[in-house]
């Protein structure tokens, strides 16, 4: 017994510095808000919490092409042509930033903001992370080819989405997201599902998995939750590479939109019968000051 | 009996080499760092005036670390990708060196003087024995070191793009400034 305790005692004895000498290792920063929930603004085509911070400069190009079924003559989709939606954002402060985009879709040019209500912490005391993003949009496509052409207001459509995200853990976020969209004026020649249902909602599921440092895989999906015609899932999936400086996302998704009034409105293809598209984003962040 | 004696004894050898090294150890936690990272298209300096450091001089001891986390390249995206996606700094807060003086250092005289060391470092949780060269410098009754190396990302597993982009680059310069104060 008493020769344990002595070997126990020799370290302390020779070598007290070992115990005395290494600095105790305290963190200057002990709670912080938790970080890249997502790698980008936008997780596929919803919109994420992931906020610019006072001075950046976020541009991003997306891209949905036809549908692969159409088979290798059309390059599975990619010689259909392309639904375009480029956009800038920036931000004001480290909460709040507003963006500006145009989808070649219906012509609509968009001016959307997205405010930071709540961040998790990485202490637990803030679980979620919540992001009111407001936007209208102005279709300016061409109707003169309609016995009432549209006014200004017509053309004009609104969308709320509110992500809630959570950080599980460095490689699995999860966020759903509740959105309503409201257009003024509908018909059969606007890009949506149902020309009588000027008001859409939905609550849609976006998560991503990282499976390497700098690669996730991700995943959308947004049911339709309004009664209207022609309606069903948007489902999408993809993988997000950073790259040092940039974030692309490729994926495959149901739908063309691109935008969020569009997303929920818009038609989709039948996941399972090969009705989705090639899709892509790129991302680029900027420090203006 | 015995087992009272032993414990005493060692308590009295560790309290008595505590007060011993303090007679010649010195110690501050505002010291500067800086990572410095010149890639082909690029070059960024990460920056911290939180760098805490120990040296003493009896017991050849020399300890330092920096908590990551407050380390500014100057854009908070690439902040918040150097914490989440390169360093890993929820799993591994601290860059640490603990080492040893290998040239002799004349406490009594005045002058710059250079010196070398050797020791573990340690990022993103991995370590690695390294020799760095710097100065040691006597102001009044405070210590003043600088030192430079240079690290190999790869060496210490942290991944960076490689494929479409180089804005890291593989060699960071490491550069530390600090004036210890003495605990007398």
């Amino acid at each position: 017994m008493h020769t344990r305790i002595l070997m126990l005692l020799i370290p302390v004895i020779l070598y007290p510095s070992l115990l005395l000498g290494q600095l105790q290792r305290e963190r200057v920063v002990q709670d912080t808000a938790v970080e890249l929930t997502f790698m980008a603004p936008r997780n596929i085509n919803l919109f994420t919490v992931e906020p610019l911070s006072k001075g950046e400069l976020h541009y991003s190009i997306m891209h949905t092409f036809g549908e692969v079924n159409s088979g290798v003559r059309t390059l599975w989709g990619v010689d259909q042509g392309a639904n375009v939606r480029f956009s800038f954002e920036y931000g004001f402060g480290d909460n709040i930033s507003v963006g500006f985009g145009r989808s070649s879709m219906d012509k609509v040019y968009d001016v959307n903001t997205r405010i930071t209500l709540l961040r998790q912490r990485t202490d637990g005391s803030v679980p979620v992370s919540v992001t009111a993003a407001p936007s209208v949009g102005i279709n300016t496509s061409s109707f003169g080819f309609l016995n009432e052409n549209y006014s200004f207001s017509d053309r004009l459509n609104f969308s709320l989405a509110l992500p809630i995200a959570r950080k599980f853990n460095s490689d699995f976020s999860l966020m759903i997201v509740p959105m309503a969209v409201h257009f003024n004026r509908t018909g059969p020649e606007l890009n949506i599902s149902d020309p009588e249902v000027n008001t859409y909602y939905s609550i849609g599921v976006g998560g991503r998995y990282k499976f390497a440092s700098r690669t996730a895989l991700s995943f959308q999906y947004i049911p339709p939750l309004t009664d209207a015609e022609n309606l069903s899932n948007n489902i999408g999936i993809g993988i997000d590479i950073e790259t040092g400086g940039h974030v692309f996302q490729m994926f495959f998704t149901t739908s063309r939109a691109l935008n969020e009034s569009y997303l929920i409105a818009s038609d989709n293809g039948n996941f399972f019968d090969r009705e989705f598209r090639f899709g892509f984003n790129i991302n680029r962040l900027f420090r203006i000051r | 009996m015995k087992y009272s004696s032993l414990l005493l004894i060692a308590l009295l050898f560790f309290f008595c080499s505590h007060i011993d090294s303090k007679a010649q150890s010195f110690m501050a936690d505002d010291g500067y760092v800086e990572f410095i990272s010149t890639a082909p298209l690029l070059e960024f300096k990460g920056k911290s005036d939180h760098l805490t450091g120990f040296i003493d001089l009896d017991e050849n001891l020399i300890d330092f670390y920096i908590d990551l986390n407050t380390i500014d390249t100057g854009i908070q995206r690439r902040n918040r990708d150097m914490r989440s996606t390169y360093l890993n700094t929820d799993k591994f807060p601290f860059a640490e060196f603990t080492g040893k003086l290998l040239t002799s250092f004349d406490a009594d005289n005045q002058q710059k003087q250079a010196v070398k060391t050797s020791g573990i470092f340690s990022i993103n949780g991995v370590e690695r024995e390294i020799e760095v060269e710097g100065t040691l410098e006597p102001q009044g009754d405070a210590l003043k070191l600088e030192a430079s190396w240079v690290i190999l990302l790869e060496d210490f597993e942290i991944d960076r793009p490689r494929v479409l982009f180089y804005e890291l680059a593989e060699e960071q310069t490491v550069n530390i400034s600090i004036l210890l104060k003495s605990n007398d």
